[in-house]
């Protein structure tokens, strides 16, 4: 009796063990393995498409194809492209989401979700896609509103969702169980998280406390072309950092990635071969290198040249690449735009964020707090719109008006370019179908400020119009 | 004693539903053209029972029972559609059966939408063409008869058992199916696509009408579910013509679909087939395959009248100066492609013609194609947005009337005249040949229990203006031009 009860017992606690090894050979395979992120050869492709480590906390890919199937009220028509996120050349993610293994196929967001624009000259023509150039549709906080929009729904169950799926692939038995009783339901928890209520992006990684609750200065994108040669002068909106590496590192901290990733990432900091480099060292080159692109419309060479001296008289000192003031960071008693996003940053926040990094090799130091907002270098500015640092004012014709004659509700979002005016259509049925309004009247909205150029003639802010084109 | 009687005797019933269920066998065909008319592509739904994935058409007998059930919807059967019958088939061409998930299953394939009939008169027997547009078939009253009935109270589990065949009919298990609430699931199955497709199927739009389909719209809300009426209501008009699936190798390359959306031949076939009901776990890879291997050198057909040699000597040259540029010659049905601009997009503002069709295909539905067939070879990533027409060779355009994307000029010689000169009214679906000015008869509603589809060019998306090329020339250039083009 006592060898049979024995035997069992060996047979029982054998039998245990392979079912917990095999248990947690698959748990590993499934949730924790990191599988290589893809390569890509061209530098542009790794800025759009390319992975910055933000997979982890991400959306499991085949839960991301299906949400706009399933929740399509959720969105206008058009699936994640009718949010603005943009696509390219028949890649299969749109220009901004990677996707990495970790455990299932994820789905995380890169710098290009905010850093690409898309522009038609004509509403007849194909719109082009500018990299790294400042995004003014709905991108990021769209896709957020929508993810948490979905996951508040009751119909966001195992079932509707492997329902859908099935549709598209074939997910093995072990998937679809692990689907169901685990990444399924996690992904919801991790989706109700989410915020669409504060400030996005570059400042939220770390007790970047917010002086006020609600949290309000959402600022406008910023392009990110040819920051190489500003590199040691002030970045983002109010000059918060002057060191472009930790600005992209911290970036991506903020937009999800975690330490370890970007340890391995730091780790490959100098590695010369393309494939073993560090993600945000190429994402750096890039946007160190990368040229503006130039104004696609005819422009009136006389006029320009009139133009350019009225810019060199009244814009220079600040704007002008080598003018005293250039790409510094202005008070902002002086500018008197609006105050909230210089608010939303505090000395304990650069504080924070400078013994974030302690004991790792990209440790931060360059974190700071400012009184200003940056003095932003031109380059480009045609396809900046709408401006400052808020995005209020939809044109630099309007920007060249006084505040009274400055526009108080637009639509952002729509990419056919008003040539005229130097800037997006703002108004009108299209503008309104595929844009998001903006008030001027809602906080951190402010129109106010930036008067520079407002009391030139008519005709001088045409020739300046036609100048700016130029850069 | 009795218990190991109930336990032997349910694992027998398990292992035979199982069995059942797991079986997934198309009706098969050693002839690539019987293939091509009634093999499965695939579009057949499959996967689960109780959540069935892809597929328009209900069970094939179902299918077959709905014209009795609802005469009144169908009068002449599915033939009144344009469906081809022939003789000894127990289903029109272009509808394929597959045992999928324990039913027989019937679905749609490429030969529904890319074959037609022509007639030397109005008497005469009808020939069948194989790869030629289905210019007399009305796809949208067929899917519109199909959702209707089944959705009407007189689609019952007894009616449709009081219509099947008294022998060879459905297997057990589909019997017992049918008496397992098949029907209310089947049901629901179909509202659910009904409600998809609500707007492009009822008069919302302007009907397509015989040899026509909207290629696109539908797709937009089978395959992605977008809210259809929350649309620009100009950009659910798509409705264009059916175009020839012959000679497909010399197009490898070129611009396909009427508004070049696409340059790969195996792409733009995998999209055609989630038009039929596809989905990317049901499709038949292998049986596309076949098809693809037979259109990718299928000869078009000759034209079978008589030709004015003459006449057609001397309008190859007018052919040359005025139309091979966009549009190759005589010669390329043996593959050889002559001019510069055949295969690329015309701008619209060049070309002039309906742009209905052009806006219904936006920026933001290529960005949504780039995600079908994820995850496998098969992932789409050649869709474009373009901004005009692609310039189509003209191989066998005899069969290919009436012309333009849109099927607003009924014959060649129409074509050939400025717009206002064209018909502004006539009648598609006859397929009796009209051999004077190539295409087919199109001044007669209806004949013989076929009635046609009315077309007015002055609806939206029906525009018959634009392609101004020859318009100029003298009567005698035209007719000659004409006549050359039948060599084709």
């Amino acid at each position: 009796m006592w060898w049979l009860r024995s035997r069992r017992r060996r047979l029982a606690t054998g039998v245990l063990l392979i079912l917990v090894a095999v248990g947690g050979l698959v748990v590993y395979d499934r949730v924790f393995r990191e599988e290589p992120a893809p390569y890509f050869q061209s530098d542009e492709d790794h800025f759009l498409y390319g992975s910055v480590g933000t997979e982890a906390e991400g959306i499991p890919y085949w839960i991301w194809l299906v949400l706009p199937r399933i929740f399509p009220e959720y969105l206008r028509p058009g699936g994640y492209a009718s949010i603005g996120m943009l696509s390219r050349d028949g890649h299969e993610m749109p220009i901004g989401l990677s996707r990495v293994t970790v455990g299932v196929p994820r789905v995380g967001i890169n710098c290009a979700m905010c850093h690409s624009a898309r522009f038609r000259a004509t509403p007849d023509e194909v719109p082009t896609v500018y990299p790294a150039a400042a995004a003014q549709q709905d991108g990021a906080r769209a896709y957020v509103k929508f993810l948490i929009s979905c996951a508040n729904d009751p119909r966001f169950t195992a079932g509707t969702l492997l329902g859908e799926i099935a549709k598209n692939t074939r997910l093995s038995f072990t998937d679809r169980v692990l689907y169901r009783i685990a990444i399924i339901p996690n992904t919801r928890r991790r989706m109700l998280r989410l915020r669409d209520d504060r400030p996005f992006g570059h400042l939220t990684i770390a007790g970047a406390t917010p002086p006020h609750e609600p949290a309000i200065g959402d600022s406008d994108v910023m392009p990110l072309w040819a920051l190489g040669r500003r590199d040691g002068k002030p970045f983002l909106r109010d000059g918060l950092n002057t060191s472009l590496r930790e600005v992209v590192q911290s970036s991506a901290l903020a937009y999800g990635a975690t330490k370890k990733w970007l340890d391995d990432d730091a780790g490959n900091w100098n590695r010369t071969d393309p494939r073993a480099m560090s993600s945000l060292r190429r994402v750096l080159h890039y946007i160190g290198e990368l040229r503006p692109p130039t104004y696609p419309f005819p422009i009136d060479d006389r006029l320009a040249a009139a133009g350019k001296l009225i810019y060199d008289a009244n814009c220079a000192t600040c704007h002008k690449s080598g003018g005293a003031r250039a790409a510094s960071v202005i008070p902002l008693s002086e500018i008197g735009t609006d105050r909230q996003r210089l608010d939303l940053w505090t000395p304990d926040a650069a504080k924070a964020y400078n013994v974030y990094g302690q004991g790792h090799a990209w440790k931060f130091a360059n974190f700071r707090k400012t009184a200003g907002y940056l003095a932003v270098p031109l380059n480009g500015v045609w396809l900046t719109a709408p401006y400052l640092h808020n995005g209020s004012v939809p044109t630099i014709a309007d920007l060249l008006e006084p505040v009274a004659g400055r526009p108080g509700k637009f639509w952002r979002g729509y990419d056919l370019y008003d040539s005229a005016r130097l800037g997006y259509v703002t108004l009108g049925a299209d503008a309104e179908r595929g844009g998001t309004p903006f008030d001027v009247t809602a906080p951190g909205n402010s129109n106010v400020g930036h008067l520079y150029g407002t009391e030139l003639a008519p005709e001088q802010k045409r020739a300046l119009l036609e100048y700016l084109k130029t850069l | 004693m009795p218990l190991l009687v109930a336990v032997v005797l349910s694992a027998g019933i398990g292992v035979w539903v199982m069995v059942s269920l797991g079986v997934d066998r198309p009706m098969s065909y050693d002839g690539i053209e019987e293939h091509f008319k009634y093999g499965s592509i695939g579009s057949e739904p499959g996967i689960s029972l109780l959540a069935p994935v892809g597929g328009a058409l209900p069970p094939f007998w179902v299918l077959s029972a709905l014209p009795a059930i609802c005469p009144d919807k169908a009068p002449n059967g599915y033939a009144g559609f344009g469906m081809i019958v022939e003789p000894g088939h127990d289903r029109p061409i272009g509808i394929s059966r597959r045992r999928r998930v324990g039913l027989d299953h019937a679905g749609l394939n490429c030969a529904v939408c890319h074959t037609g009939t022509v007639r030397d008169t109005d008497g005469g027997p009808p020939r069948i063409v194989l790869g030629m547009p289905a210019h007399q078939l009305d796809l949208q009253a067929f899917v519109q008869f199909v959702t209707d009935c089944t959705l009407d109270d007189r689609v019952t589990a007894d009616a449709i058992r009081s219509h099947l065949p008294s022998s060879g009919g459905p297997s057990l298990f589909e019997r017992a199916l049918l008496r397992a609430g098949l029907v209310g699931r089947l049901k629901t199955q179909t509202l659910n696509l009904r409600n998809r497709i609500a707007p492009i199927l009822a008069d919302d739009v302007p009907r397509w009408g015989r040899g026509r389909v909207d290629t696109f719209n539908p797709y937009k809300a089978v395959q992605f579910n977008w809210n259809l009426r929350k649309l620009p209501p100009d950009e659910l008009i798509g409705a264009s013509d059916f175009p020839s699936l012959w000679n497909q190798k010399p197009r490898e390359g070129m611009h396909l679909h009427w508004d070049g959306d696409n340059d790969s031949v195996d792409e733009r076939n995998l999209s055609a087939a989630l038009g039929a009901g596809v989905t990317p776990v049901t499709v038949d890879h292998d049986s596309l395959k076949r098809v693809r291997g037979w259109i990718w050198t299928l000869p078009p057909p000759k034209y079978p009248y008589s030709v004015d040699q003459t006449l057609a000597a001397r309008g190859a040259p007018l052919y040359r100066q005025h139309c091979a540029e966009c549009h190759a010659d005589h010669r390329f049905r043996d593959g050889v492609t002559t001019g510069s601009r055949v295969g690329l997009v015309e701008p619209i503002g060049n070309i002039g013609t309906d742009r209905h069709r052009l806006d219904a295909y936006t920026f933001v539905f290529a960005a949504n194609q780039a995600g079908l067939y994820p995850d496998s070879p098969y992932r789409f990533s050649h869709f474009r947005k373009t901004n005009g027409y692609a310039n189509h060779p003209l191989d066998g355009i005899w069969l290919r009337g009436p012309y333009l994307h849109n099927g607003a000029v009924p014959t060649l010689r129409d074509l050939l005249d400025p717009p206002d000169r064209r018909p502004a009214a006539f009648y598609r679906g006859n397929d009796v040949f009209d051999q004077r000015r190539v295409g087919f008869v199109s001044d007669v509603t209806g004949t013989g229990g076929r009635s046609f589809s009315r077309y007015d060019t002055r609806v939206p998306g029906n525009g018959n203006g634009g392609h101004l090329y020859g318009t100029a020339l003298s009567d005698d250039d035209k007719w000659a031009i004409v006549e050359y083009m039948k060599t084709f």
